[in-house]
């Protein structure tokens, strides 16, 4: 059983309340399933904290109340007691694997309690079959895909065997095959009687296994639902509190815009990498121009090699017809943009304004301040860019992006990790972007930012096009089928 | 991607398995017996027979193309240092006799180097360490060490693209400037990254004041004793070679 007794948390040095909770007061009964829910920066990963001792003990900040997990004091408990009852499970799979070897991270947290060597070969044999992990034995980390590395994170986690299971929002990097792999996983320690506690924004694989929503805002306990209760709320209503899609089905079909029939011609896209079999083999097909393009496929189909190519990354890969001109990768270098999932990497100056002029062919002050008003960035023009959010850091790298009079964008995974508001406006954003004129293509794994803004989808399997449609109402069946498949 | 990176495998049998503190002494063998000026008497002998220890070594992991790639370089190298020694004269025989006795003295220590980092597997190295009785203060950061060279060139990587894209206009311009956009953003996310890994790898007890249970299995067998002898011999030969009459 975990009672939080009056917790008030606000981390150290910065004084804003991003992030802190007050005044929280939980008692959660063993074998419950527990999701926190709220908008980014309103507190639900701080409570994952609290109960896992990060906090006091890792994360410093001023805290007041106590938090008891099975009659322990995780404040005056050293964090590796507490990882004997409490296992955690984060949200980037690529920062919590500590060896470079699949099967010695599985068995990592039972060597560092000292257990007994037998006991461990067993319980890992165990762990092996039930998570079905077979395949993945032996196998270097980095060479995993994000949904196999997070499946190996929960194996490392469950063999410890522990009472209480804290997840910080474990689906935000995950495909929508891998999240139905996550439930199975969440299905299986529910079955063995485990307290679960999920901290969420995608709310819609949990129905049917959570017992009970915990919405919070501002830090604070807002209301608790019972999964009744919360299944009776309408998508409105969720909406309003800031809430992801619970019931799929649910969602509204988007507007459909009438097609323009313009079209890029992809020729010889095929590509391997180097001492790899090839990913990619398109000889010839065509794709949408001048629309929000979506592109959807499970990992591994092709669909970041796809991009990496047509942005002109990979050197020798393809040709593009466009409005009758043929496009070399060094030409697609100079005319397409990639927005990456992992923003940081591509900001480098010192301030919004610099990032966005040194893009610029002749630094035109004027027009810089335009494009950076026109995303809503004026009023920051001279933070330094790594001090921005994630949204704000997307919108910059769009910003540089104009500013260079790149007609193609590609966005990787923009939504990963957002709530309901952020989504939106990212969706207003890629929409703003292709008004003026830019082809828009999106990988994303996001149903909901697919139905808010996507004309067209392209659906990628075994690295060629399987199959592409305009959001109408047959092609929002389809969409369905590949989003929903074996779900619930 | 493959670069400096520990093994990703425990599983026992797919190759010679030297204990990790056997290929230490290998290494440390070859490189300082490689090092070593005298090239005369005996160990005109040693030498060729230390450097075909890589590779053994590299053929016994199946890598047959790396293995005939050292070996015809270090072959080419011999040879020519020899002609450079008798044939050749002048600055013509000096400068060959620079470049290969650079390659015959430095590839066999740095291709041992490059197999005993990526035939050990993180856990092997810590056990081994543990055995020799090496503080956990010093393994465990070490260990860490070694696990952050994949993820900073997975991250030099994508940071080298994203500046690809933005077009090489703000680059050549100054190269100070140019460091600063690479290591900025490197230095954000590689910190980022650690200080999630770190929190992960408390969750997991880490630093539990416990002797650590290694799963993986080292200890001396046959092939290690062999080794071992090999390595003693040569330090006996170079040791003594005024003495052995030849």
């Amino acid at each position: 059983m975990i009672r939080i007794d009056h917790v008030t948390f606000s981390y150290g040095e910065e004084n804003e309340s991003a992030g802190g909770v007050q005044d929280i007061n939980l008692n959660i009964e063993d074998g419950q399933f527990i999701v926190l829910c709220g908008e980014s920066g309103c507190g639900k990963t701080t409570i994952t904290r609290l109960i896992n001792g990060l906090i006091p003990h890792y994360y410093e900040g001023k805290m007041n109340g106590e938090v008891w997990v099975n009659g322990a004091k995780i404040s005056e408990q050293p964090l590796y007691d507490t990882a004997k009852t409490v296992g955690s499970v984060f949200q980037n799979p690529r920062s919590q694997f500590f060896n470079v070897d699949t099967t010695s991270e599985i068995t990592f947290g039972c060597e560092n309690l000292g257990q007994p060597k037998q006991g461990i070969r067993e319980r890992l044999e165990k762990t092996v079959r039930n998570f079905r992990l077979e395949k993945l034995m032996g196998r270097n980390i980095f060479h995993l895909s994000g949904g196999e590395k997070q499946k190996i994170a929960c194996a490392g986690v469950s063999i410890m065997e522990p009472d209480v299971l804290v997840m910080d929002e474990p689906s935000s990097n995950l495909d929508a095959s891998s999240i139905l792999d996550l439930r199975a996983t969440l299905a299986f320690w529910k079955s063995q009687g485990k307290t679960i506690i999920v901290s969420e924004h995608r709310l819609y694989y949990l129905r049917g296994l959570a017992d009970c929503f915990i919405y919070i805002t501002a830090g604070q306990v807002e209301k608790d639902y019972s999964a009744a209760e919360f299944e009776q709320l309408t998508e409105r209503q969720r909406a309003d509190m800031g809430l992801r899609t619970f019931i799929l089905e649910d969602l509204l079909p988007p507007e459909t815009s009438p097609q323009t029939g313009k079209q890029m011609e992809l020729h010889n896209f095929c590509f391997a990498y180097k001492n790899e079999p090839e990913t990619l083999h398109i000889s010839k097909d065509k794709i949408p121009a001048n629309r929000i393009v979506g592109i959807i496929g499970n990992n591994g189909a092709g669909k970041s090699t796809f991009s990496r190519c047509f942005c002109g990354l990979e050197k020798r890969c393809g040709e593009v017809i466009w409005n009758g001109r043929t496009y070399r990768p060094k030409d697609r270098l100079n005319t397409c943009y990639m927005v990456m999932q992992e923003v940081n990497h591509q900001l480098f100056t010192e301030t919004v304004l610099d990032e966005v002029r040194i893009s610029m062919e002749d630094e035109n002050q004027e027009w810089a301040e335009e494009i950076l008003s026109s995303l809503d960035l004026g009023d920051i023009k001279d933070r330094h860019p790594m001090s921005l959010s994630g949204g704000q850091k997307q919108r910059v790298a769009i910003a540089s992006a104009i500013a260079s009079k790149r007609s193609i964008l590609f966005f990787d995974e923009p939504t990963s990790g957002l709530d309901y508001k952020h989504m939106k406006e990212v969706a207003n954003v890629l929409r703003q972007v292709r008004n003026t004129g830019i082809t828009v293509y999106v990988i994303t794994h996001d149903l909901e930012l697919i139905l808010e803004c996507c004309t067209d989808i392209v659906h990628f399997e075994n690295g060629s096009i399987l199959d592409q449609f305009q959001m109408d109402a047959s092609g929002l069946e389809k969409i369905w089928s590949f989003f929903l498949r074996g779900c619930l | 991607m493959n670069g400096v990176s520990f093994s990703e495998t425990t599983e026992k049998g797919k190759r010679i398995l030297l204990d990790p503190r056997t290929k230490l002494f290998l290494l440390l063998t070859i490189t300082t017996l490689m090092f070593s000026t005298s090239n005369e008497g005996i160990m005109n002998i040693v030498k060729p027979c230390l450097s075909l220890v890589p590779f053994v070594l590299i053929l016994s992991e199946r890598r047959f193309r790396a293995a005939g790639k050292y070996l015809l370089l270090y072959a080419v190298c011999f040879v020519l240092e020899r002609i450079a020694l008798t044939v050749l004269s002048g600055l013509l025989s000096f400068l060959v006799l620079a470049v290969t006795s650079i390659m015959t003295r430095f590839a066999p220590g740095i291709m041992t180097g490059a197999w005993l980092i990526s035939s050990t597997s993180v856990s092997e190295f810590i056990g081994a360490a543990e055995r020799m009785h090496v503080t956990e203060k010093i393994v465990i950061p070490m260990s860490v060490i070694f696990r952050f060279f994949p993820t900073i060139s997975e991250e030099y990587q994508a940071i080298q693209d994203a500046m690809k894209m933005r077009g090489i206009r703000f680059g050549g311009k100054n190269p100070l400037l140019m460091m600063e956009y690479r290591l900025v953003p490197l230095m954000v996310s590689v910190v980022k990254i650690g200080d999630e890994l770190s929190a992960a790898a408390l969750t997991r007890g880490l630093g539990a004041p416990v002797r650590r249970t290694n799963v993986c299995q080292i200890g001396f067998r046959f092939q290690d004793v062999f080794a071992t002898i090999f390595c003693i011999l040569c330090f006996i030969l170079f040791l003594f070679q005024k003495q052995i009459i030849f």
